[in-house]
């Protein structure tokens, strides 16, 4: 996509001069668009929190029900040829570095399906010789002969990758463009292949031509003007939808979190913004499924789960691997806030009158050849 | 004389049907089933867990006496996939009955009219009773008539949307054309617009979103039961015709009285 596809001068100035009316009207829209979601972003919006809160939880309810699906994530190497000024893993850090082995692979997997999980996060750092694609294929068929939902989270891939992962039994990938002002993104990305703004913009598109039913969206919040930022990523969502009418898009809200470089967000986002960003994508794109990961309070993250939000990870670790004890050790990418497990979690989301959904996916929608393979890995 | 109607070999009495997402637990989920009344009960495979008991809702269903399962194939974004999900289905429950449900958009889940119909050939020769979630295209149904399914599910509007009927003037002809059964599925808010499915002459509803997404969702899936009936029962009473204006006290044709016989 280009630029100008992402050009949202216009509704930067909307949001920013909305009244308190013009809210009121865009939160009650049956048909929103993005200009109901640059009004719903505006600061006068941030006085209507409760308004829209009542309205995000409506709509979440009528599309997700009652519940909260679940899914982890587990890291398969945090060795990165990056230097992303805010990463924990990047290049510059001394930190403790691992890959996962077969084995140890096997063993966490073992961990998290005693843990009751069935969707998977898989993450690496930036392509490397070493942990490139075929590590992660193959992290991705190993996972699939064991869990019935598998997600990938890393660097950005050519279509015919993309198809190998799908093959391999991946649902999904996340790929968040961190920010979508190139300057910014130049400055915090020095070197290495994510260095590349385009083909990382890019990448959503080529894994829905790969054949993966979904992408995750997001911006890194704190790294640029979140105004800015959040309407770009809406209307990066709202091509990919129209571009790809059989692929499914979801979005993430990560921020910021204490890391080992002590990197600090020059565009710091407090939590009331974060809910309204929340809020804001669940009125203008009811049918899409939202993110909040533990980086994020027990305090915040109980309040917001089926308050717009309709997916959450659970009991994570950044480190890699971390939920078997047998793994070699390793530094994390950031620090959780939630350090809660799993069935503390969920007895804090059935008393919200809330179901944890830990299957919401069977393997028997992978197509059989790719079982047959996963299962002899 | 019992009303019921007829599903592949079995009669069913209750007009609705339930549908078990979105429940804010199982608990809750079994008492909307209890309350409704239901006979015929669909339970997507993809929320089957043999592995956690409490993120699993097909066992407990299995577990409640007078209740008929129905797996569906809710996720399956082509034939290939619902007719995988059907077989597995069909395994894991022995019910002969499927719900064919393919929406490759995961968004707004509209029904694929052509992978349906494929796998609903395909899932008749395997000798299911198939019943498919379609749209509210009276081609379409009646397509799917003649490759065999037992009944067609055509939706009032998109699923969860609580849009209620606004498929209904395609719904009239597709009730009044079918010779299988005709189930609204998919978009119903209100009892009242069950009852108008059943007065037009629907032979069942299926519900699930309205009840479960409800603040009291035992007590509306029993309004949605009173409201099935009510509307089955105006039906057969026979509805007086609709009258777009007065009748008049002067007849117009009153001059042709004139004329001897």
């Amino acid at each position: 996509m280009t630029e100008l596809e992402l050009d949202v001068g216009r509704w930067v100035s909307r949001a920013r001069g909305a009244s308190r009316d013009l809210v009121r009207q865009a939160i009650a829209v049956t048909d929103p668009g993005l200009r109901e979601f640059a009004i719903l972003l505006s600061p006068a919006a941030g006085l209507e929190l409760e308004a829209m809160a009542a309205r995000a939880q409506a709509l979440t309810r009528r599309h997700f029900g009652r519940t909260i699906s679940l899914y982890a994530p587990l890291y398969l190497s945090n060795y990165c040829p990056t230097k992303c000024t805010y990463c924990g893993f990047a290049s510059d850090r001394r930190i403790q570095r691992h890959k996962l082995t077969p084995a140890e692979m096997d063993s966490e997997s073992g961990a998290l399906k005693r843990l009751g999980i069935e969707e998977v996060l898989l993450l690496t750092g930036d392509r490397l010789r070493t942990a490139g694609y075929e590590f992660v294929r193959d992290g991705v068929a190993r996972a699939a002969s064991r869990f019935h939902t598998v997600s990938a989270e890393v660097f950005a891939m050519t279509a015919s990758e993309y198809a190998g992962l799908a093959a391999a039994g991946c649902t999904a990938v996340t790929l968040y463009q961190e920010t979508y002002d190139p300057v910014r993104y130049a400055r915090l990305h020095e070197s290495g292949p994510k260095a590349d703004y385009a083909w990382r913009l890019d990448a959503p598109a080529r894994a829905l031509e790969g054949g993966l039913r979904s992408v995750g969206l997001g911006v890194l919040l704190g790294l640029s003007d979140p105004l800015e930022d959040v309407l770009r990523l809406f209307r990066h969502a709202v091509w990919l939808r129209r571009r790809f009418w059989g692929g499914g898009v979801s979005i993430s809200f990560p921020r910021v979190r204490p890391q080992s470089g002590d990197y600090a967000a020059d565009f710091p986002v407090g939590e009331r913004l974060l809910a309204q960003i929340v809020f804001a994508f669940r009125i203008a794109m009811p049918d899409v499924t939202l993110v909040l990961s533990t980086r994020e309070s027990p305090r915040f993250r109980d309040g917001i789960a089926g308050v717009g939000i309709s997916k959450m990870s659970v009991a994570s670790r950044t480190t890699v691997g971390g939920y078997a004890e047998t793994t070699a050790p390793s530094s994390p990418q950031f620090e959780i806030d939630d350090e809660r497990g799993v069935e503390e979690f969920c007895a804090m989301l059935r008393a919200s009158g809330l179901q944890p959904v830990f299957k919401n996916w069977d393997a028997v929608y992978r197509e059989p050849e790719c079982l047959t393979s996963s299962a002899s890995t | 004389m019992e009303d019921g109607f007829r599903l592949g070999d079995r009669v069913f009495r209750s007009r609705l049907l339930l549908g078990t997402g979105k429940f804010s637990s199982v608990e809750t989920m079994l008492a909307a089933v209890r309350a409704s009344g239901a006979e015929l009960v669909t339970v997507a495979l993809r929320r089957f867990n043999r592995e956690r008991a409490d993120d699993d809702i097909y066992g407990p269903l299995a577990a409640m006496p007078g209740i008929t399962l129905m797996p569906n194939t809710s996720g399956a974004m082509n034939a290939r996939e619902a007719v995988r999900a059907a077989l597995l289905g069909r395994e894991i429950t022995g019910s002969p009955f499927v719900k064919l449900e393919i929406h490759p958009n995961p968004h707004h889940l509209m029904p694929d009219p052509i992978e349906t119909y494929e796998a609903a050939v395909s899932l008749v020769k395997e000798g299911f009773f198939v019943l498919p979630y379609i749209s509210a295209d009276p081609v379409l149904a009646r397509r799917l008539e003649d490759a065999g399914c037992a009944a067609v599910m055509p939706l009032g509007s998109a699923i969860g949307s609580g849009q209620g009927l606004a498929t209904l003037s395609m719904l009239q002809v597709i009730i009044r054309d079918a010779g299988v059964p005709a189930i609204v599925d998919a978009g119903l808010r209100s009892p009242s617009e069950a009852a108008a499915v059943m007065e037009m002459g629907g032979d069942a509803v299926l519900v699930n979103s309205a009840i479960a997404a409800a603040e009291d969702p035992e007590l509306m899936a029993e309004a949605f039961a009173t409201a099935v009936k009510a509307g089955r029962q105006a039906r057969r009473a026979g509805l007086m015709p609709r009258s777009e204006t007065a009748i008049a006290t002067s007849p117009l044709t009153a001059f042709l009285a004139g004329e001897g016989s």
